[in-house]
């Protein structure tokens, strides 16, 4: 070990402040490998040691400075301004080196994702209650009656409409009862019923080149309870995971509008801001589509 | 590792320069671990300054809405107490978020606090690696480590803590116990929990974050809503280690403070290195 080397370096040109030392040193007797060794003493020269104090002070100076200001300039301007910040100092730079950090975390979700792995499913006993929690106004019933759900970008070129009578004849019914997980962090555990988004990929299959869906609900309503669709973009791998459903029923019975009537997605490996309620259209493409969440600041593959 | 980095010069330089009495210094922190030590101040500030911003999106402690005023949150009672009880608070705009306003990012800002959490988290668990790989290569993780005696050590310090201010007081003699390790064992207790603390927190982080993909994870803690319960008390862990940490690091002096930034520290008898800091 060095430091020995020094220790005795030391015990040849001065014997009397180095005793202490040395004596540290020798007083280790063959040592366990988790046993803890004396710290290594070395004598120095004041002169290198201000010097490295110094430098080593100096270093940490501007190292705490250039951190305090690159953690004040990551702050969101709510937390500035809420300080006494005035100035605006959000940027483009900015937005883009945190959205590129998401897009990293974004990057190792879908890593992480796996075809074969099922989320768990659970007994009707441990089912607990799930609010409504659409973001705006809930959308007023009217529109279940005359309510189609439109494909686009699929092989044929077509545009296709279905109606809700087309759906549950055409397409075998799956339950299961699995975990909501809502980006606040709440969860809920319901049984859900619905056709596989697997089965209609295979019976009106998308483009070739289509990498991706865009769902939309054009029902959807702002908080003041103006129209505001809600689009969203999901993966195509996702969608044919056998647990994704367009699910119809909801503990039982069928959707009610404050769940999505009369269709909305369950797609439980994805935080429920992905689960769009009362989908209207579904159209498949070869680029990622935009995303409502992600245009406020949110993540965009939302994996969990 | 380059050990001759930190400290070259060390018996060299006496030797060319035999007239100036030299200084005996002790190397107490690797480089790697004073770095990690000190950025993690500010992600530590940074996680948990975005996690209570989280946490008001969806508070683990809830209770049935209150009668008069709907609120459900632990944190928003806490704050309606103090703007009630505190003098100059009383017309305070918005007593629920008292809490917020003062001790996180802000309410009502989730997706910017989210995408902040994760950044300081990935940095986090970076800065982790750092610091090991510096308790490894400078040998500190030895001192680090619980041993038999410890219990007893430990009821030892906290006697003299205990007691501390109380001798001061009566102008009585109050020895620091002695050890000849490079901590003591509260010190050794604080400094072990707080990296596994660390690695708690990264494992109940990931647990929420990905509850589906990583269920074993989630499961090994007792599933998604345990493992953010768990998530949330962790952080009590740093706060409670924090100010007594600091308290006691100026306590101790100004050697063990600079040791931190320097790495070396003057007090190089085994019983002078017996340092007060936990």
């Amino acid at each position: 070990m060095n430091y020995r080397k020094n220790c005795e370096g030391k015990t040849r040109t001065d014997g009397a402040t180095s005793s202490v030392a040395a004596k540290s040193v020798s007083a280790k007797k063959p040592q366990s490998f988790f046993g803890e060794r004396p710290l290594p003493a070395i004598e120095m020269a004041p002169r290198v040691l201000r010097y490295r104090s110094r430098r080593d002070f100096l270093l940490f100076g501007t190292g705490a400075l250039a951190a305090l200001a690159g953690g004040g300039f990551l702050l969101p301007q709510e937390t500035l301004s809420r300080i006494g910040v005035r100035r605006n100092i959000d940027s483009p730079a900015k937005e883009w080196f945190l959205n590129r950090a998401l897009r990293i975390d974004d990057d190792v979700a879908e890593a992480l994702y796996s075809e074969t792995r099922r989320v768990p499913t659970y007994t009707k006993s441990q089912i607990t209650p799930l609010k409504n929690n659409y973001n705006g106004a809930t959308p007023d019933p009217g529109y279940i009656p005359g309510w189609t759900l439109t494909l686009d970008g699929l092989a044929s070129g077509l545009s296709i409409s279905l109606d809700f009578r087309n759906l549950l004849t055409r397409f075998s019914v799956h339950e299961q009862i699995t975990r909501l997980v809502c980006v606040e962090g709440w969860s809920a555990i319901a049984w859900w019923a619905g056709l596989r988004f697997d089965d209609l990929l295979r019976a009106y299959p998308p483009m070739s080149q289509a990498k991706w869906a865009r769902l939309e609900s054009s029902v959807n309503l702002d908080a003041s309870g103006n129209r505001d669709p809600y689009f969203m973009s999901l993966d195509l791998a996702t969608a044919r995971h056998p647990q994704t459903l367009l699910a119809t029923h909801f503990n039982g019975y069928p959707l009610t509008v404050d769940h999505g009537a009369p269709l909305r997605l369950l797609v439980p490996m994805k935080l429920g801001l992905k689960n769009v309620k009362a989908i209207t259209g579904i159209m498949y493409v070869a680029e990622e589509p935009r995303d409502y969440w992600a245009e406020r600041g949110y993540s965009r593959y939302d994996g969990i | 590792m380059n050990r001759s980095a930190a400290l070259p010069h060390g018996a060299r330089s006496t030797s060319t320069l035999p007239e100036q009495p030299g200084v005996l210094v002790v190397r107490k922190h690797h480089f790697l671990v004073r770095w990690s030590h000190w950025l993690n101040v500010l992600i530590l500030l940074g996680l948990i300054l975005s996690g209570v911003s989280i946490y008001w999106a969806s508070p683990i402690h809830q209770h049935k809405p209150d009668p008069n005023t709907g609120n459900t949150d632990v944190a928003a009672d806490i704050g309606v107490w103090v703007c009630a009880h505190v003098p100059g608070l009383h017309h305070y705009s918005s007593p629920p978020d008292w809490i917020y306003n003062h001790m996180s990012l802000g309410p009502g800002i989730l997706g910017l606090a989210l995408r902040l959490h994760w950044f300081c988290a990935y940095l986090f668990m970076l800065n982790g690696v750092v610091y090991v790989a510096g308790l490894l290569g400078g040998g500190g993780w030895r001192s680090l480590l619980p041993r038999r005696t410890d219990v007893l050590g430990a009821l030892r310090m906290f006697r003299y803590y205990v007691g501390f201010p109380f001798a001061k007081l009566a102008c009585r003699k109050w020895p620091h116990p002695v050890f000849n390790t490079k901590y003591n064992a509260l010190q050794r207790a604080a400094y072990f929990s707080v990296p596994v603390a660390g690695l708690l927190s990264v494992a109940t982080g990931w647990a929420i974050h990905k509850p589906m993909q990583l269920l074993w994870l989630a499961a090994l803690l007792g599933g998604y809503n345990a493992a953010r319960v768990w998530h949330f008390w962790l952080m009590w862990v740093y706060i409670l280690f924090v100010v007594p940490h600091v308290i006691l690091v100026f306590a101790d002096g100004w050697d063990t403070l600079r040791s931190m930034i320097v790495g070396w520290s003057t007090r190089v008898k085994r019983s002078e290195v017996v340092t007060h800091e936990l």
